[in-house]
C-alpha cells in the first residue's frame, strides 16, 4: 500500500511532461542557475534512478526540499501538520457526534419525521461547501455576533509552549488555561465546519446500517427472548452497526483531509495542506511531492490504526 | 418413514401468472415502474422532488442565456451602438439585477446561469472520463487477471484511499504542465477521483461471470466469450451504475467549486460558482452578502437534489432499503369481534375447534388466530383465523408447503412481527392472551413463558456478545434477582444439558459449529423453563447427526421438564419421528389435525393425502404431485382454497368455507367429503381411506 501510494504520487508529479525548474523558477533565473538546479535535484538522471532515490528518500523520512523555501519539507509539516491534525481529529469528533447521534436515531425512527429530517440535513450538510458554510459561519458568529474568533489558531500571548505542536494538548501540558481557551474559540467554527461535512455522510452510513441490523436475525432473536427494547435497540442494533462504521472511518478520514485544504483557507488555519496549497501556487515541485509524500503515509497510518481498533472492538477479527 | 420435504408436492411451474401485463409500451412502462411502486413513498418524493430541481437548473443552463439579457462575463451594457456604459460593481439586488452584481462588475444571476452551464458540462465530462477509463481498466483487470489484476486494484484502492480533493490539486497541477488550464482538464482532474468505483463494480462482476458455468456453455456453442461476458456485465452493472453515477454528479460539483475556490479550476474571467465564492471572501466583513450566498445556493441546492436523486435510486435499487411491510394500504387495527365470542376461557372450549387428545389445561391456547401484513396489492392474510392447543409436554407438529403461513404462525405466538405486520385473535399463554396485553407484559412472557429456536443459528447470536452474557442478559431481565454468578451457573447447567462443556460459555458465537449454535440457541430459550418451545425448522441447517442429537433434547425436554413443543416444518419425517399429533397448514387455514400415526395412516382431507402420496418412503413406487400451486393469499380463492387443485372437488366447495369436522375420534378435516364440515354430504360421493402411499390419493 505504502509503496503502491508513493509510486503513484511520483508518477503523477514526475512523469508528467514538463520541467519542474523551469516552472518553478521560470524567466526569474538564467539557463545556467536552472541547469544547476536540475543538476542538484537530480533531475538529469534516468526516471529509474529518481524514482530510486525518491522511494528510498520517503522511507527514510526525507521528503526533499522545497526551491522556494529554505527550510526542508520535514521541517514544514512537522511546523504545520500539527495544526492540520488538531483540527482534523476536531472535526473528526464532530462529525462522529453528529453521525452517530442523528444518524442512529433516524435509522430507529425510520420514515418518520425525524427520518427524513436527518436524512436532509445530512444530505444537505454535505452538499454545502466548506468554504461556504465556514463564511457564512464567520459573518454570523463572528462578526455579528462576536462570540468566536473569525480565523486563525490561538497566536500572539494566547500561544501555549510548542511541545507537540497540538495546542489543547500543549496548554493541557504546560496548565495554560488562558491559552487552552483560545485555542478552544479558535478551534470550534473550523471544526464544525468540518465535521458537519463528514458528519454528513456519517449520518447517511450510520442510518442504513442501522436499519439494516435492526432488521438482522439476531435482534428478531434477541426480542424472542423478552429483552427490554432499549437492550435490543442499544446492544444489538446500534453496537453492532457501529462495527462497520469504524471499517470505513480510514476512508472518511480521507475526506476529511481533502476538505481541510479548504478549511484551513477559509480560517486562515496555518496548517499543512494551506502549506500544499501554497507550494502549488509557487509551482514548488520538490515541496509539493514532498507533502503529498506525507498525506499518503498518514493515510496508510490512519488505515493501521482503523485496523487496529476494529480488532479491538470486533471480536470476530484477531491478528 | 420418508424424510422427503413437503416443498417437492407442488412441481416448480413458470407460467405467466393471470393478470400478468401483456407486452406493449403500457406494460414495459409498468414493469419499469414496479420497484418504484414497492420503494415507500419517501423515497419516491425523494427521487421527483429531486429530479424536478435538477431539471430547473438545466433549464436554466441551457434556457437561461437566450432569456436573461446580461452574460456572466459581461462588465459593460451596450445602451446604443458602439456606445458602452458599465455595470456598476457591487449594487445589491434590485430590479435591474435580481441578485446584484460583483466587484468585477458582473450580474450576479447571469453567473449563476453561466456558472450552472459549466458546472452541467464539467459534470458530464469528468464522470464520462472516469466511467470510460473505470469501465475499461476494470473489464481489462477482471477479464485478463493475473498480475495486471492485482496491480490495478492495488493502484484502485491506493487512489480510492487518498483524500479525494487533494488528488483533485495534484491532477489539476499535474496537468497544467501539458496543457493551459480550461474546462478539459478541470473535468479530468474531478473525473480522476471517480475512476476507482467504476473500476471495482464492473471488475468484480467480470471476475464473478468468468466462473459462470453459462459462459463456458455458450464459448462451447460457439458463442464469442468476450460477447457474453460484455452482455452479462452490462446488465449487472446497469442496475449499480445509475446509483454512483448520479452520487460522482453530485459529488463533481463540489470538487469543481473546491478547485476553482482554491484558484486551480477553469481559470477567470468564467463564471465558476466556487471562484466567485473565493472573490467574494473580502466582500463579507463589509456588508456585501449577495455575492457569496446566491453561487452558494445554487452549489447545495443542485447538489442536495442531485444527492436526492441518487439516494432515492438506491432505495428503489437495493433490496435491503426497502421498506418492508410500509407500502399498500394499512390493515385497520384489530376489531374484537374477530375474536371467537367463546373467548373466555379458551381451554374449556378447546373441545369445539380442537380434539386435544389430554385433558387438564393446555399451555398454549390459540383462537381464531389470523396474521396481515401489508403489500402493494393489499392485506395479506397469511394466517386465516387458526385455532389449536398444545399440552404441557405434548410436541405438535406444523406442516405445509413454503408460503403456506406455518413461520408466520410460528411468531404470532409471540407476537414478533415485523413492521406493518398484524396479529389478531387470541394466544392463551399460561393464562394471558399474547395478543392483547401490553408491551411490557408481552416482554415478560417471551422468553419466560414461550421459548422461540429459530431455522438459521448462525446469525443468531449477536457477534459481539459472549454466549455467557447472553444467557445473563437474558436471565437477569426476567428475574433481575439473581445475580450474575447464579445467571452464569444457570447457563453452565443449560449448556452441558445441551451437551456443549461449561468450559464454552465464554467463548463468541463465532467460536462456535453451526450445530453447537443451534444448541446454544435452545439452551438459551429453555433456561427459564418455558411452558412451550417453539422452533421453526430447528435442524435444516444442520446435517443429520447433529439434527438427531437437538431432537433427542426436545424428547427430553418433554418427558422431564413438561415443556410443550410447537415444530415448525416441511419435513414430514421429523414430525413422524418427533411429534405426538400434527397440524396440515394450506393457503394460510388449518385443513386437518390429528395424531400423528392417525394422519399419516389414515389421512382425510385430500391435500393432506396428496402431501402423503408426494413424500417419498421405501416403499415408493410411483412419485405423486400435486396438481397446480397454492393460490394467492392477497386475494384467496372462494370457499375451500384447495378447491383448485383437489381431485375430490364438486359444486359447493368453492361457496364457503370448510369447518373442521370430526372424522376420528381426535382427527378432524376441513372438508366437504365429511359430514360436519358445513353442507351435507351428496349422495354417492365416497371419502377416500387408507395410506396413500398404498391406496392412492
Amino acid at each position: 500500500m505504502v509503496l503502491i501510494l508513493l509510486t503513484l504520487v511520483f508518477l503523477l508529479l514526475r512523469a508528467v511532461p514538463g520541467d519542474p525548474v523551469t516552472a518553478t523558477l521560470g524567466g526569474r533565473a538564467t539557463p545556467a542557475q536552472i541547469e544547476a538546479a536540475q543538476e542538484a535535484m537530480g533531475l538529469n538522471d534516468p526516471l529509474i534512478v529518481q524514482y530510486l532515490q525518491y522511494m528510498g528518500g520517503a522511507l527514510t523520512g526525507d521528503f526533499g526540499n522545497p526551491v522556494t523555501d529554505p527550510r526542508g519539507v520535514v521541517e514544514i509539516v512537522a511546523e504545520t501538520a500539527p495544526a492540520t491534525m488538531e483540527l482534523a481529529l476536531a472535526g473528526m469528533l464532530v462529525a462522529v457526534t453528529v453521525g452517530i447521534l442523528v444518524g442512529g436515531l433516524a435509522g430507529r425512527l425510520r420514515d418518520t419525521p425525524f427520518d427524513i429530517g436527518g436524512r436532509l440535513f445530512g444530505i444537505i450538510a454535505y452538499a454545502a461547501p466548506v468554504f461556504w458554510t465556514g463564511l457564512l459561519a464567520q459573518l454570523f458568529f463572528a462578526v455579528k455576533l462576536g462570540w468566536l474568533p473569525s480565523s486563525g489558531r490561538a497566536g500572539g500571548f494566547d500561544q501555549p509552549e510548542w511541545i507537540t505542536g497540538f495546542y489543547v494538548l500543549d496548554s493541557l501540558l504546560t496548565g495554560d488555561m488562558a491559552a487552552l481557551q483560545s485555542t478552544i474559540e479558535h478551534l470550534i467554527l473550523p471544526a464544525i465546519t468540518l465535521g458537519l461535512l463528514v458528519g454528513g455522510i456519517f449520518i447517511r452510513l450510520v442510518r442504513v446500517n442501522m436499519m439494516q441490523t435492526l432488521r438482522s436475525d439476531y435482534v428478531e432473536a434477541a426480542r424472542a427472548r423478552g429483552l427490554r427494547e432499549r437492550n435490543v435497540l442499544y446492544r444489538y442494533g446500534f453496537k453492532t452497526a457501529l462495527i462497520p462504521i469504524v471499517t470505513i472511518m480510514g476512508l472518511q478520514f480521507a475526506l476529511l483531509l481533502g476538505n481541510a485544504v479548504l478549511t484551513e483557507r477559509t480560517f486562515n488555519w496555518p496548517g499543512l495542506a494551506q502549506a500544499l496549497v501554497d507550494f502549488i501556487g509557487q509551482r514548488d515541485y520538490a515541496a509539493v511531492q514532498g507533502i503529498v509524500t506525507f498525506i499518503a503515509l498518514v493515510i496508510v497510518g490512519v488505515s493501521l490504526i482503523i485496523d487496529i481498533i476494529t480488532g479491538l472492538v470486533d471480536p470476530r477479527v484477531r491478528y | 418413514m420418508s424424510t422427503e420435504n413437503v416443498d417437492a408436492a407442488g412441481p416448480v411451474r413458470r407460467g405467466p401468472a393471470p393478470g400478468e401485463p401483456r407486452t406493449g409500451l403500457r406494460a414495459r412502462l409498468s414493469h419499469a415502474w414496479q420497484p418504484f411502486r414497492r420503494a415507500s413513498r419517501v423515497s419516491r418524493v425523494l427521487i421527483f422532488s429531486g429530479l424536478g430541481i435538477v431539471v430547473f437548473f438545466l433549464f436554466a443552463a441551457f434556457l437561461g442565456p437566450l432569456l436573461y439579457e446580461y452574460d456572466g462575463t459581461q462588465y459593460r451594457v451596450e445602451v446604443a451602438p458602439g456606445q458602452f456604459e458599465p455595470i456598476r460593481a457591487l449594487q445589491p439586488p434590485s430590479g435591474e439585477h435580481p441578485l446584484g452584481t460583483t466587484r468585477d462588475q458582473f450580474d450576479v444571476l447571469g453567473r449563476i446561469i453561466d456558472g450552472a452551464s459549466l458546472a452541467f458540462a464539467v459534470m458530464a465530462l469528468a464522470v464520462s472520463i472516469a466511467m470510460i477509463l473505470g469501465v475499461t481498466l476494470g473489464l481489462l483487470s477482471g477479464y485478463r487477471g493475473g498480475p495486471i489484476d492485482r496491480a490495478l486494484v492495488t493502484a484502485m484502492d491506493a487512489v480510492y484511499a487518498f483524500p479525494a480533493l487533494v488528488l483533485a490539486i495534484i491532477t489539476a497541477f499535474a496537468l497544467s504542465a501539458i496543457i493551459s488550464p480550461g474546462v478539459i482538464p478541470a473535468a479530468a482532474a474531478v473525473g480522476v477521483v471517480y475512476i476507482p468505483q467504476y473500476f471495482r463494480v464492473v471488475r468484480n462482476h467480470t471476475l464473478s461471470v468468468k466462473q459462470e458455468p453459462f459462459v463456458e456453455a455458450a464459448r462451447s456453442m460457439g458463442a464469442k466469450e468476450r460477447t457474453v461476458l460484455g452482455r452479462y456485465v452490462f446488465f449487472n452493472v446497469v442496475q449499480t451504475v445509475p446509483v454512483i453515477l448520479t452520487l460522482n454528479a453530485a459529488d463533481s460539483i463540489l470538487v469543481l467549486a473546491s478547485l476553482g475556490f482554491l484558484g486551480y479550476g477553469v481559470p477567470p474571467p468564467t463564471a465558476e460558482w466556487g471562484y466567485d465564492i473565493s472573490r467574494a471572501i473580502t466582500d463579507v466583513p463589509a456588508g456585501v452578502w449577495w455575492t457569496a450566498l446566491w453561487p452558494g445556493l445554487a452549489i447545495v441546492i443542485l447538489v442536495t437534489a442531485l444527492t436526492l436523486v441518487g439516494e432515492g435510486l438506491n432505495d428503489v435499487i437495493n433490496p435491503l432499503l426497502r421498506s418492508r411491510g410500509k407500502t399498500g394500504p394499512k390493515i385497520e387495527p384489530a376489531p374484537r369481534e374477530d375474536t371467537p365470542a367463546d373467548g373466555g376461557t379458551a381451554a374449556g372450549a378447546a373441545g369445539a375447534a380442537d380434539a386435544g387428545q389430554q385433558s387438564g389445561r393446555p399451555s398454549v391456547a390459540v383462537r381464531g388466530l389470523r396474521v396481515g401484513y401489508r403489500t402493494p396489492d393489499g392485506p395479506l392474510w397469511a394466517v386465516d383465523d387458526v385455532s389449536f392447543d398444545i399440552y404441557p409436554g405434548e410436541s405438535l407438529g406444523l406442516v405445509g408447503e413454503s408460503g403456506c403461513g406455518k413461520s408466520s404462525l410460528g411468531r404470532a405466538l409471540m407476537r414478533l412481527m415485523p413492521p406493518g405486520g398484524v396479529v389478531r385473535g387470541r394466544v392463551e399463554v399460561a393464562g394471558e392472551d399474547m395478543v392483547g396485553i401490553s408491551e411490557s407484559r408481552l416482554r415478560n412472557k417471551r422468553g419466560q413463558d414461550l421459548g422461540l429456536v429459530f431455522q438459521e443459528p448462525m446469525t443468531r447470536l449477536n457477534p459481539l456478545m459472549k454466549i455467557s452474557d447472553h444467557f445473563i442478559e437474558m436471565i437477569r431481565t426476567h428475574k433481575p434477582k439473581v445475580s450474575r454468578a447464579e445467571a452464569l451457573e444457570i447457563a453452565r447447567t443449560a449448556l452441558s444439558q445441551m451437551g456443549i462443556p461449561p468450559t464454552r460459555v465464554e467463548s463468541y458465537p463465532h467460536e462456535f459449529s453451526g450445530g453447537m449454535r443451534q444448541r446454544a440457541m435452545i439452551a438459551l430459550s429453555i433456561a427459564l423453563e418455558p411452558k412451550v418451545i417453539v422452533a421453526d425448522e430447528p435442524t435444516t441447517s444442520l446435517d443429520v447427526i447433529v439434527e438427531s442429537q437437538i431432537l433427542d433434547i426436545f424428547g427430553r425436554l418433554r418427558s422431564e421438564e413438561q415443556i410443550g413443543l410447537l415444530l415448525v416444518t416441511h419435513n414430514l419425517g421429523l414430525v413422524a419421528e418427533t411429534c405426538d399429533r400434527v397440524a396440515v397448514m394450506y393457503a394460510g387455514k388449518i385443513v386437518e389435525i390429528g395424531p400423528v400415526d392417525q394422519i399419516f395412516n389414515d389421512p382425510k382431507h385430500p391435500y393432506t393425502r396428496g402431501l402423503l402420496a408426494s413424500t417419498i418412503s421405501l416403499e415408493t413406487t410411483e412419485l405423486h404431485s400435486i396438481e397446480g400451486y397454492p393460490p394467492s393469499l392477497i386475494d384467496p380463492p372462494p370457499g375451500c382454497r384447495f378447491a383448485p387443485r383437489c381431485p375430490y372437488v364438486m359444486d359447493h366447495c368453492t361457496d364457503a368455507v370448510p369447518q373442521l369436522a370430526e372424522t376420528n375420534p381426535e382427527q378432524r378435516a376441513a372438508c366437504y367429503l365429511y359430514p360436519g364440515a358445513g353442507a351435507p354430504v351428496p349422495e354417492g360421493v365416497r371419502a377416500p381411506e387408507g395410506n396413500p402411499q398404498e391406496t392412492g390419493v
